[in-house]
Order: C-alpha cells, then sequence, then structure tokens
C-alpha cells in the first residue's frame, strides 16, 4: 500500500517535531549534547579526536563535532561564521592569546565551579593557566601539551658521526653539529622551510639561551629586552643553526627530511613531540631515534609551551550546557588526557599524570619531565611560531623578520633586533 | 515579445545577479577597508590608517615589486610561446590533434597542481639539478627555487608553462581565420614565409592580443593558488604576492580592516589594467561603425 502524505499530517508532524526538544526540556530528562568544531580531521589528531567523542557518547552524550580540515585559520573561518550568525558552536577548537581575543567577540561560558571542582587549576602551568581565564575566569580548557624545542637525535646521525654524549648547552649543540659535519652530513639538523620551521629555530635559540630574557621581550613585549644581548645572541645562534640546515627544502614541510634524518644523513631535528607520531606513521621505530629536552644554556630543561584547547561559547539550550559540563569533565579527566596524548604523542596537560606505565614512549616521558623541572624553575615559556606567545597579527609580523633573516643571510643579528623591534612597534 | 522571454530570463537574471553581486560585496569591502575591524567587521572610521598601514608594510612593497616584474614577465612570455606554438601548428603537420591537446593539457590542470609540482621539479635536492647532477654533469647549478633573488622567476616559468597553452588556442584560432586569398596574394608577389607571417598575418593577430594580453594581466593580479602551492611566499617572504597579503592578513593575522585596504588596491590595480581596455573597445567599436 502506497504511503500518502496529506498536508494536515505533514503540518501535524511539524509541529509535533518542533515541539519535542521544548517538551524534552520540560521533562527535565535532558541528553547532554555537545557541538563542536575543530580543524582535527585525519591522522592521529583525528583518532584522538573520534576516541573523545566515543568516551562523551559511552557517558550518555550526543557528540557532534564538525571537523574543518586544514589549518587553525580555515577552523577559525567557520567559527567566525558561526558568531556572526549568532550560533556558535557549544565548543570549539583554540588556543593561545587568540582565547582572550575570541572572547571579546561572543560571550562565553564560566568555567571556574568546573574547574574548582576538578582540582585542576594545581596541576597546570602557571603560563598555560593564565592564557584559558584571560579575564580572570577559566572560559577554555587545555587538552594536551607539546614542547616546541625537543631536540631529536638520529641514532645513526650519532654512530655515524661517534657522538654518545647528549647535548645539554648551545655550545654542546654547536659542537656536535660540528662533528657531524665533519663526519660527511652535509646538513647535520633536519629541518623545513615553512614559517613556524623558522620560527622555531629563533624560538629555541633564544629561550635556550635565556628563558627570562625571551619572557620579557617576546611574551612582554617589553622595548628594552626586544634590544637586549641576549636577543642578539640568539639571532646569532639562529643563524649557526640555518648554516647547518638543507636550504634545499623551499617552502616544504620538516618532514620531507625525516628518512634523511633517520638514516643519519642528517643528525638532529628541533621539533615538538608530533614529529613522533609522523616518524612512527612512516614506519620508523623509536629505536632510531632519541629524544632530549632542547639545549638550555643555564643547564635546566627549558619548555616552549604548544598547547591545544577547547573555547566553551555560550548557549542558552539546556542539551547543550549539559554536554558543556560533560565535555570540560572529560577534557580535565587524567584518563581521557593520557588517552589522547597517548594517540598523538603530545603530553598530558596534568602535570600529575604518571608516564611510567605502557602505552608511553621515552620520548614523551623526557617531555613531561621537563615540563616539571621547567615550571619549577621558572622556564617554561609560551612558544612564538606556535602563536601561544602573541596574538596573530604580532605573531606573523615577528615570523616575517625571523623568516627572512633566517633565509637571507646577508642580514645581520643587530640588523635582525632592530627590524624584530620594528616590526612590533609597527604592529601594535 | 512572449516567445522571447525565456531568453531575456536567461541571460539577464543571472547577469543582474552576478553584477548586484559584485557591486555589494566590493562596496561592503571598501566600506570594511576604513573601520577598525579585526576579528569581525566592526562599524567605526579610522579614514586611510589600514591604507597607510598596508602601503608601508614590507610585506605589501615586496608583493608590488613582484607583481610589477611577474606580471610583465608572465604576459609577455606566455605571449610568445603561444605565438611560436600556433605558428608552428599552424604549418598544416601531422598529428596536429594530438599535439595541440598536450600543449592545451596543462590548462586542464588546477595552479595548485601545477605549483606543487614544480615546486619538486624545481627543488634543487630532488629534481632538475638533482638530476643533471646524477647525469654526470655535477657542476650544473639551478637553484632558483630557494634563491630568494630569483624564486620569482620560477613562479613566471611554472605560470608560463601552464597558459601559454590557452594563448596558443587563441592565437591558432586567429590564424586560421585569416582570408587565405591574401596569403596566396602575398606569396603571388613573391612574399617568404617569415615576410607573408611578419607582414600579413601577424597585424590581424592585434585584437586577440590585446585579449590575450587583458585575461593574464587579470590573472598575474590575482595569482594565488600557484604562489601559495609552488613557494608559499618564500624563500622568507620574497615571493609575496599582493593576493597572498590580503589572504594573510584577513585569514592569518585576523585584521580584516587591513585586509580589505589590501583587497581594495589590488581591485585598484586590476581596474588600471580594464579600464584602458574598455577604452580601447570603445574606440574600436566607434571607428568600426564609422567605416
Amino acid at each position: 500500500m502506497p504511503i500518502t502524505t496529506t498536508r494536515r499530517r505533514l503540518l501535524a508532524g511539524s509541529a509535533a517535531a518542533l515541539a519535542l526538544p521544548a517538551f524534552a526540556r520540560a521533562q527535565g530528562a535532558v541528553k547532554p549534547r555537545l557541538t563542536a568544531i575543530s580543524q582535527w580531521s585525519a591522522g592521529s589528531d583525528g583518532a584522538a579526536i573520534t576516541a573523545l567523542g566515543k568516551k562523551f557518547e559511552e557517558k550518555g552524550g550526543i557528540w557532534q563535532h564538525s571537523p574543518v580540515p586544514g589549518f587553525t585559520t580555515e577552523m577559525m573561518n567557520k567559527l567566525r561564521a558561526q558568531i556572526i550568525a549568532g550560533d556558535p558552536p557549544a565548543c570549539s577548537q583554540l588556543k593561545g592569546p587568540e582565547i582572550a581575543a575570541w572572547s571579546k567577540i561572543a560571550p562565553t561560558v564560566d568555567l571556574d565551579s568546573l574547574v574548582a571542582a576538578a582540582g585542576y587549576e594545581k596541576v597546570v602551568a602557571p603560563d598555560l593557566a593564565k592564557l584559558h581565564k584571560p579575564a580572570g575566569k577559566w572560559i577554555a580548557l587545555p587538552l594536551q601539551i607539546y614542547s616546541t624545542n625537543m631536540l631529536f637525535l638520529s641514532k645513526r646521525g650519532m654512530d655515524k658521526a661517534k657522538a654518545d654524549k647528549v647535548p645539554v648547552t648551545w655550545a654542546d649543540f654547536n659542537e656536535l653539529a660540528e662533528k657531524m659535519k665533519s663526519a660527511g652530513m652535509a646538513y647535520p639538523l633536519a629541518n623545513g622551510g615553512t614559517r613556524p620551521d623558522d620560527g622555531q629555530k629563533f624560538e629555541a635559540s633564544f629561550a635556550g639561551i635565556s628563558p627570562t630574557a625571551y619572557r620579557t621581550a617576546i611574551m612582554n613585549l617589553d622595548k628594552k629586552a626586544l634590544q637586549g644581548p641576549e636577543i642578539k645572541a640568539a639571532f646569532a645562534q639562529t643563524r649557526k643553526i640555518a648554516d647547518w640546515c638543507d636550504p634545499n627544502v623551499g617552502a616544504q614541510p620538516y618532514a620531507t627530511n625525516l628518512k634523511r634524518f633517520v638514516d643519519g644523513d642528517m643528525g638532529m631535528l628541533i621539533m615538538g613531540g608530533w614529529a613522533q607520531g609522523v616518524l612512527k606513521n612512516a614506519g620508523f621505530k623509536f629505536d632510531d631515534f632519541t629524544i632530549v629536552p632542547g639545549p638550555s644554556d643555564n643547564g635546566k630543561p627549558v619548555f616552549l609551551l604548544n598547547a591545544d584547547a577547547f573555547i566553551f561559547w555560550q548557549r542558552k539550550e539546556a542539551d547543550l550546557q549539559a554536554g558543556q559540563t560533560l565535555m570540560a569533565q572529560l577534557v580535565m579527566d587524567p584518563a581521557i588526557q593520557t588517552m589522547y596524548s597517548q594517540i598523538t604523542g603530545s603530553i598530558p596537560v596534568r602535570t600529575d599524570v604518571d608516564l611510567s606505565g605502557a602505552g608511553w614512549s621515552d620520548g614523551q616521558r623526557r617531555t613531561a619531565a621537563a615540563l616539571k623541572d621547567a615550571v619549577a624553575s621558572n622556564q617554561a615559556v609560551l612558544s612564538l611560531a606556535h602563536n601561544m606567545a602573541q596574538e596573530n597579527g604580532l605573531t606573523a609580523a615577528m615570523i616575517d623578520v625571523i623568516t627572512e633573516y633566517v633565509k637571507n643571510k646577508t642580514i645581520k643579528p643587530e640588523e635582525a633586533v632592530t627590524r624584530l623591534a620594528d616590526a612590533v612597534e609597527s604592529s601594535r | 515579445m512572449v516567445r522571447r522571454l525565456p531568453e531575456f530570463l536567461m541571460i539577464w537574471v543571472p547577469l543582474l545577479l552576478s553584477a548586484a553581486h559584485l557591486i555589494s560585496f566590493s562596496i561592503w569591502t571598501i566600506w570594511i577597508s576604513f573601520t577598525p575591524s579585526t576579528l569581525i567587521p566592526v562599524s567605526g572610521w579610522v579614514g586611510l590608517h589600514n591604507y597607510t598601514a598596508v602601503l608601508a608594510s614590507r610585506n605589501w612593497q615586496i608583493a608590488f615589486d613582484n607583481l610589477l616584474l611577474f606580471g610583465i614577465a608572465f604576459v609577455l612570455f606566455s605571449l610568445m610561446t603561444g605565438l611560436v606554438l600556433a605558428i608552428l601548428l599552424d604549418q598544416r603537420i601531422r598529428a596536429e590533434n594530438v599535439l595541440r591537446s598536450i600543449f592545451l593539457y596543462p590548462l586542464a590542470v588546477s595552479f595548485v597542481v601545477t605549483g606543487t609540482v614544480w615546486s619538486w621539479l624545481l627543488n634543487p635536492g630532488i629534481g632538475i639539478e638533482k638530476l643533471v647532477h646524477d647525469l654526470g654533469w655535477t657542476t650544473f647549478h639551478f637553484d632558483w627555487l630557494v634563491n630568494r633573488d630569483m624564486a620569482i622567476w620560477t613562479i613566471v616559468i611554472a605560470a608560463v608553462w601552464q597558459s601559454s597553452g590557452f594563448a596558443m588556442a587563441l592565437f591558432l584560432a586567429g590564424l586560421r581565420s585569416v582570408d587565405a586569398d591574401i596569403i596566396k596574394a602575398a606569396q603571388i608577389d613573391g612574399a617568404g614565409p617569415i615576410r607573408t607571417y611578419w607582414r600579413v598575418v601577424l597585424p590581424t593577430l592585434w585584437p586577440i592580443t590585446i585579449t590575450v594580453i587583458v585575461i593574464q594581466l587579470q590573472f598575474a593580479i590575482s595569482a594565488f593558488d600557484l604562489v601559495r602551492a609552488l613557494t608559499n611566499g618564500g624563500p622568507g617572504i620574497a615571493t609575496q604576492l599582493p593576493a597572498l597579503v590580503v589572504y594573510d592578513l584577513m585569514f592569518q593575522r585576523s585584521q580584516l580592516g587591513r585586509g580589505a585596504a589590501a583587497a581594495v588596491l589590488m581591485l585598484l590595480i586590476l581596474l588600471a589594467v580594464l579600464l584602458p581596455y574598455a577604452a580601447w573597445r570603445y574606440v574600436q567599436r566607434r571607428q568600426a561603425n564609422h567605416a
């Protein structure tokens, strides 16, 4: 028998459908629901967020994640459109000072009581905590941490150079690079040619030379520190690094050189923990390389923080609000952070998670130990190259100077210092 | 009248809609360029501040210089290559269809793909330079892609490769439409093939040449995907072009106002090409009507 739909039946049906959410609210039986947008669609990032969604559903929630493939900026364009349309997602990925900037264009959720209930504040690095409560109240939650200045040492490269000592200071590093060069490696340092890649070389140099000067100059934009002797030394070290890098990479990502790194044609790599995941996916083993904290002239680890986070946008719907509460609790949960980091190669935001068990790599253990030490000695600072230290506009203006300096070896360090200070001044 | 209504709707409704879109978005962009907008559009008035900031920035200055060089070199080279290919194909050779398809093929490939492929070919570590080294000529040097002064020329190479076929197709159509009797007359008068082309055939191609120049120039001004895939504005910021600067300001740096100002500057550059062309067309039409 064919199904016939009369207009009246259709109208009645849609009226019932429209009334349903209101009816559910009236019953007080809301099912937590979360609308989320992020850039994490593929690879280990995609796998991790999918796993998080599964946990959300296990707790009885409805998980509605819309990934926007590409870079953070693509995700931001969708976020911008949704905010302008008055329909922000219940939560979205956002990190660094952008949290403060974006929180001014739409109302956010006050997470203070949830954070207090989880005892979260005590276990988060102070500089990181500040970013997520720009006006004094928690409005966003960090999800995972990377250090952008981890030093990867190639086992075969070390063997080739007959080196067994892990470099601690920049002097050690420079010595090892020279050693590798005399052992026949034309380019001892694996690199890419992208802007963040160049930025990472500079920030690792600067923070390794003086985390205090880095904090005042790059994070606080102090005029005097921006022209101080440490920043000049940082540019000089960056130039040394650039001379050890393959200039032929063009605009390609660092991953282009990973095989040469593992094969020992390039002995070292300065990169965040995410490179572990890329190496693993490319079929390389953890025996092929070692991960240690990047060079630090005072011997104590310097940690250049790069943290992914979620910001929570105010919604009136009861089910979305319940979803936000559930999501916040999940993100702060040590078990969830463990699961997430084990998939992506990052480390948990919580400094109290035990990484001794199976499922963690030595590199992750060393990264977590470095974070603990760095927080204790006040040497955990925010990464410039990965948009943690400044808003996008200022970051981009500074990276312009750095990337030009890395690629153009006729620019002198003191010239670069002046240009950087000018760039900061003109984009304020 | 009733019979012509469908045609009327088919042509004019879409045309008016597109025109309305174009004009309203242009006005919107111009308005934004005078506001202090950053993350989202806001109202307010900052006068020419965004324009002075963009014009003073190193990125824009480099982008503008690059645009001049790229625009002129790209148009000249693609015109020349296209014309030579068209003349060669015009010799009633065998397998003309196959060759024509081959020359036109790059046009079917998106600029992103072109850029990516050329970025591998031109990479000295893995591409052409390495190939020649491996063949035994070890002193061969071709590192333009990573050389700050020469990188802009790699974009010219890739862009010419992509669009010479387009110029060729237009020129070939022009060559084929030249009256065979005129060519025969020239031959009877004793002109050789080169002289025939130079004096008789090529002068008839002027309108096509102008069209090709204008189309290629507006591509050069709005070039984005090719550069993004090939050099991404690098090494450093050496191959910036205006479209990259606009994208960068709007979507990487969240400075909508400045991005809009840069976009308006691009529009002005485009008008500097299109207005003279429109004027030329107008004069041509009037002359044709008078004749």
